[in-house]
């Protein structure tokens, strides 16, 4: 099966070079989030490599969004770059001016556009371009950071969760979902996950996918004794329904023992000192850092 | 190449504060207000050379160096636990330790400690002078006469402050990350993962071997008052010495997260680099005689012994700084080095050599292997020692040393492995000879060893060794 896919070796590397691009050296303006939001101080927490791969777990239950990732997308032939791709593009959204913001949208709407067909396993026809599965992709992103945040990396306070739901409803807007659609506070997220769940899927592209995320041949060896530690804290995050449809054991019990938390959190300030040297990721870190002090002074 | 950038970083700085210093101790009887003010200069002249030149300075990457550091700068005991936290301190911390005892740090292993290094900002000056004043019981303006808010250097769980004592003293003070201890002591506990980026930081080594004691001395480190123990037990044996300086420890001042010393000043490695050839002999022959008498007469052995924490003065005076590595031998421990250098230097007796290798745990008994073919093997470390006359260290024969201590496919290598005791003797062979080597420093070692062996204690072979009999007699006179 290994053949199937490219080496997902340099992972690390190419998101780093992403993110470090995505954070303006000058931006004319505050983009869509801003210094003072709450969305800022997420995306540097510790836990967020675990937030993506489960957030790739809830999206992938989907079987109309699977179907048009495993269709078009070609992530197999080089799965870094397009999980490199994704994170430049959340770098972007969050950290750009708006205009660059906006365009990096309108790129993504544009393949978008292209990408339909007939999912294999419902019959269903799909466009990746449709509100609803747009939406299902943004609430698993935005549902997994508060997940995994408040498992491994700095908890928010109910407000700040609040707040954090909100701030991110731009970011569905600016692929095309309408405003009106998108949960706006935590009740409603939960209101929503719970009307989409009837639809859900563990296809069998969702199961060779997810399996190849979880264990990926050809990642650097030394690298694959924490990413063990990153796939244990995006199951132990997961909803119970999740892991049941993909058949993973749950940690016993559920919640995850605070040793193993630890250990998670510490795999994680490894993978995160990892990243902080390659080329840019500590210059781009500490242009946040200077923004996000001047607005809590100011 | 890291130590050669942080060698670069720790230069620069002149002698002005050391004469200022030296007058001060001319006069040990003169008032106080004398010496409160000589205080200040040093604090303000000498005190800016030092910052100027302190080991390894926050480093904030790209341009606006300034402006970051003190924008960046740690804030809350959350903004140290985010920075250091989650293994990020000991990583680090591994980083230091296994540069000294493993020269095979791979050049993507050694960027990302000095990457992570420099993404830790000092404290803010609150943050700083909040611990002062839990330690002290005082804000800083008034446990001290006058306190530097601003960093003079980077300490790797700390920083270092300059600040004048109530009675007139030039002190460094080292200040310590709050929540840091804690934080670094809980990591220490994660033994698996501690073991996988060993394994990837030091593959040369015995990973367990270096694990305990890589737990071991970080976990001493949190506490600066080990550190303050070894620094007083150094200074006072060798108080009085004609070449030997080590800053006083203030004791009223010094507690679990404060260290406070005499603020010291002199050339840096790097000018003494410039400095003639005979002064660069004699600093060398200063350094040599601290390292075998600290370890074979204190039992101490100081783990860091980097281009960083020496200051140059002429005539082969040598202030030495920071104690928090610093490994504590029992006669035991000793015995066996003792006995080493014995058989191997002045009985010639391969056999026993071989034997003492064998008691001592670095070599397996019964290797298949001829005592003539170990003793090549390991003679290379005894080079400088096994004949008498002057002898120049060269950059070549630190390297060589480095070489073969790393040299894995030589068929003895399977044999041989470091007790943990020994574990960061090795710092001699890879740090010393490369301080040594660097100075192209020529003396007569073997004399100088035969004068510091207790199983010889031969005569002074140089003037600094009869000034050091003299010194000797003197302080044994004292003792007794």
């Amino acid at each position: 099966m290994a053949d199937l896919y490219a080496t997902a070796t340099g992972l690390i590397e190419r998101s780093a070079a992403a993110y470090a691009s995505g954070v303006p050296e000058d931006a004319a303006d505050d983009g869509f989030f801003g210094p003072a939001s709450v969305a800022w101080k997420v995306s540097a927490d510790l836990a967020s490599p675990v937030a993506g791969l489960r957030a790739l777990l809830i999206q992938a239950l989907h079987p109309l969004a699977m179907a048009g990732i495993d269709q078009h997308s070609g992530w197999r032939q080089d799965p870094a770059g397009r999980l490199a791709a994704t994170s430049a593009y959340l770098a972007t959204i969050t950290f750009s001016e708006r205009t660059v913001a906006a365009a990096a949208a309108a790129r993504v709407r544009r393949i978008h556009d292209h990408v339909r067909g007939v999912d294999a396993v419902t019959g269903r026809p799909y466009a990746a371009g449709d509100p609803a599965l747009l939406l299902w992709v943004h609430v698993a992103l935005v549902q997994s950071s508060l997940a995994a945040g408040q498992a491994f990396g700095t908890p928010l306070s109910a407000d700040d969760s609040e707040r954090y739901i909100a701030e991110m409803m731009v970011a569905a807007e600016l692929v095309g979902v309408p405003r009106p659609l998108i949960p706006a506070g935590v009740a409603e997220l939960d209101r929503y996950v719970a009307s989409v769940r009837p639809e859900l899927r563990c296809t069998p592209a969702a199961r060779e996918s997810m399996a190849y995320l979880l264990d990926p041949p050809g990642l650097d060896q030394e690298i694959a004794g924490f990413w063990q530690d990153v796939r244990d804290g995006a199951i132990a995050v997961l909803p119970e329904w999740a892991r049941e449809m993909y058949g993973y054991s749950a940690p016993q019990p559920p919640p995850l023992e605070s040793g193993r938390r630890t250990e998670i959190r510490q795999s994680l300030g490894v993978l995160d000192a990892l990243f902080l040297s390659e080329p840019g990721v500590l210059e781009a870190r500490q242009r946040i850092t200077v923004r996000m002090r001047a607005t809590r002074s100011a | 190449m890291k130590t050669r950038r942080l060698a670069a970083a720790a230069m620069a700085g002149g002698a002005a504060a050391a004469v200022t210093l030296i007058l001060l101790r001319r006069r040990p009887g003169r008032l106080r207000y004398h010496r409160g003010l000589a205080a200040l200069r040093l604090f303000v002249r000498g005190g800016i050379r030092y910052a100027g030149s302190a080991p390894r300075m926050f480093a904030a990457a790209g341009e606006r160096r300034q402006l970051l550091r003190e924008d960046l700068a740690l804030q809350t005991a959350e903004d140290v636990a985010d920075t250091l936290g989650a293994m990020k301190g000991v990583m680090m911390k591994i980083g230091q330790m296994a540069s000294y005892v493993d020269g095979g740090l791979s050049p993507a292993v050694r960027h990302t400690l000095a990457r992570l290094q420099d993404s830790v900002p000092p404290m803010s000056p609150q943050l700083a002078a909040a611990v002062v004043e839990e330690e002290l019981g005082a804000p800083p303006e008034r446990a001290f006469a006058r306190w530097d808010p601003r960093p003079i250097a980077a300490a790797s769980i700390g920083q270092v402050h300059r600040a004048v004592t109530l009675d007139g003293r030039a002190v460094a003070v080292k200040v310590q990350y709050p929540g840091i201890a804690e934080t670094i002591a809980a990591d220490l506990r994660n033994v698996t993962l501690l073991r996988r980026m060993l394994k990837i930081t030091a593959p040369a080594q015995d990973v367990d071997a270096l694990l305990t004691e890589l737990r071991d001395r970080i976990g001493e480190e949190l506490d600066y008052r080990r550190e303050a123990a070894s620094q007083r037990l150094l200074a006072a044996y060798y108080s009085g010495h004609p070449t030997i300086h080590i800053p006083a420890i203030v004791s009223e001042l010094s507690t679990r997260r404060l260290v406070t010393s005499e603020l010291s000043g002199g050339a840096r490695f790097a000018e003494l680099s410039t400095w003639p050839q005979h002064e660069r002999d004699l600093a060398a022959e200063t350094i040599y005689r601290f390292v075998f008498r600290s370890l074979y007469e204190v039992g101490a052995f100081n783990g860091d012994p980097h281009p960083g924490n020496y200051l140059f003065h002429p005539g082969g005076r040598v202030t030495f700084l920071d104690f928090g590595l610093v490994k504590h031998f029992t006669a035991a421990e000793l015995q066996p080095l003792l006995q080493m250098a014995r058989t191997v230097c002045v009985e010639h007796d391969p056999e026993a050599f071989r034997r003492s290798l064998e008691d001592a745990g670095f070599l397996r008994r019964g290797a298949p292997l001829s005592t003539s073919a170990i003793t090549e093997h390991l003679a290379v470390f005894y080079d400088t020692i096994r004949e008498p006359g002057p002898l120049t260290i060269t950059s070549d024969y630190a390297s060589s040393v480095v070489r073969r201590f790393f040299d894995l496919r030589s068929p003895v290598a399977g044999y041989i492995s470091v007790p943990r005791p020994y574990v960061i003797l090795q710092r001699i062979n890879l740090g010393l000879f490369a301080v040594l080597g660097e100075l192209s420093a020529t003396a007569d070692w073997r004399a100088i060893a035969e004068e510091i062996w207790p199983f010889v204690q031969g005569p002074p072979s140089t003037p600094m060794g009869e000034a050091e009999a003299a010194w000797r007699a003197q302080h044994q006179a004292i003792a007794a």
